[in-house]
């Protein structure tokens, strides 16, 4: 399954996947929606968290959520038992990715040039303040980055992923990961001095 | 000193974006609405292509078998083309009944019928807004004629999870996260005009002017035929 130069092709081999597990697989092949309900219950929130880090939109992420899980009956007749259920979500997620990447990237641009950004609530301390600031200075910096190096910075460095996970997700060898973070990291503390911060 | 700052933000990003608690109640509801939808137009597909691939497969099978295969290709043909001319003028049908509008749907939406004996409370904060919210005396709906009664449950379900968080909770961020599901659930559903309009309340609710006027200007220009006065009013009361 490719999507966008990301590939879904998992390396690690788990080494058995429980009678449970290889029951709700044939359910989602077989497109029942109370296992994809019961997958949405065990994993929404990672994907979600995923999705809001990649994304940098709540409305965009939600969006991805729900791709994500439409899309699951059919992209588990490629599932093998390789990597874990949630990692295959994750993947997933990184095949759909570009789509509401872009559309985020679009709405934040228009809403900076229209100086129309929400209103934070002014009850906030001010370190959520100062952390809601950085967020968004980093997403705008993601905004910069080719997808490939934008999900490998995501899953990286923000979600702490291992670069073997990371390389199981994407399905690029744990070199390429290492590159694409090294140009990411460059790209964003480029971006971030242009800012004037740092 | 960037490096420290790339960490700072990488954190922050971090942070922001954990799990809000928000147990994605839409986005399941949404999820299950859109696989049920796939399966129904699955199934739909299914009930009409198998028959007419059968029908075609025994019709060319029996035409191949007593030789007539050239004979109905040719009949096909010429029906196809005879089909396909334009057809001739007709006589104007002076005092012919004119076309049945039809019967106006959800002029008005009520909470979901789990919810109709509990009518939404008037809000209590901004008089202007309090006006606006829908009451019980709204005239009750048509109901809609669906295919599929579970997919109205699937986005029925959607309705009353964000009713709940806007008449019942007052959670009017959680509300309009709803309507927005479910208007991206059923963007022409029986409810969509309702949902529509209070989700434009819920955007006044969150402080969000700009956006409110825009959602509530088709309403005050009546070409939504709902609630105009209200959104004029309330449109008064955020131009002042």
């Amino acid at each position: 399954m490719t999507s966008g130069g990301l590939v879904l092709s998992p390396t690690a081999p788990l080494d058995e996947a429980s009678q449970d597990e290889q029951d709700l697989v044939a359910r989602l092949v077989a497109a029942d929606a109370a296992a994809v309900g019961e997958v949405y219950d065990q994993h929404h929130r990672a994907v979600r968290a995923f999705a809001s880090r990649l994304v940098g939109d709540a409305s965009a992420a939600e969006d991805l959520v729900h791709e994500v899980f439409v899309s699951l009956p059919r992209a588990m007749r490629g599932y093998r038992f390789e990597s874990s259920l949630r990692t295959f979500l994750i993947s997933i997620a990184v095949n759909h990715a570009r789509h509401h990447v872009r559309a985020a990237t679009r709405r934040r641009a228009a809403l900076s040039r229209l100086a129309f950004e929400p209103e934070g609530s002014t009850t906030d301390p001010e370190q959520v303040q100062r952390r809601k600031e950085l967020a968004s200075l980093l997403t705008k910096a993601l905004d910069t980055l080719p997808l490939e190096q934008r999900v490998t910075f995501v899953l990286c460095e923000v979600e702490e992923r291992t670069s073997r996970e990371v390389s199981e997700i994407t399905g690029v060898p744990e070199g390429t990961v290492r590159t694409r973070l090294h140009h990411a990291k460059k790209k964003l503390r480029e971006e971030l001095s242009q800012e004037g911060i740092g | 000193m960037t490096d420290d700052l790339l960490k700072a933000a990488t954190r922050a990003l971090q942070e922001e974006n954990a799990d809000d608690g928000g147990d994605g109640r839409f986005t399941r509801a949404r999820v299950m609405a859109s696989l049920h939808q796939g399966k129904v137009k699955r199934r739909t597909r299914l009930a009409f292509i198998l028959p007419i691939a059968a029908c075609l497969a025994a019709g060319t099978a029996w035409g191949a078998a007593t030789g007539r295969l050239p004979a109905m290709f040719h009949a096909i043909s010429e029906a196809v083309s005879y089909r396909s001319k334009p057809p001739a003028p007709k006589p104007s049908a002076a005092g012919t009944a004119p076309s049945q509008k039809p019967a106006q749907v959800a002029e008005d939406v009520p909470p979901p019928p789990a919810l109709a004996e509990t009518p939404p409370p008037a809000p209590e904060t901004k008089p202007g807004i309090a006006r606006a919210e829908p009451s019980s005396s709204a005239p009750k709906p048509t109901p809609a004629l669906s295919s599929s009664a579970a997919f109205q449950d699937a986005d029925g379900d959607l309705y009353r999870l964000a009713h709940e968080a806007h008449f019942d909770a007052h959670d009017y961020g959680r509300a309009l996260v709803g309507w927005d599901a479910y208007l991206k659930a059923a963007p022409n559903g029986r409810f969509a005009t309702e949902a529509r309009y209070n989700r434009a309340i819920c955007l006044l609710r969150l402080g969000r002017d700009a956006e409110a006027r825009q959602a509530l200007e088709p309403f005050a220009s009546g070409k939504m035929g709902y609630r105009q006065t209200e959104a004029r009013q309330l449109l008064d009361e955020l131009s002042r």
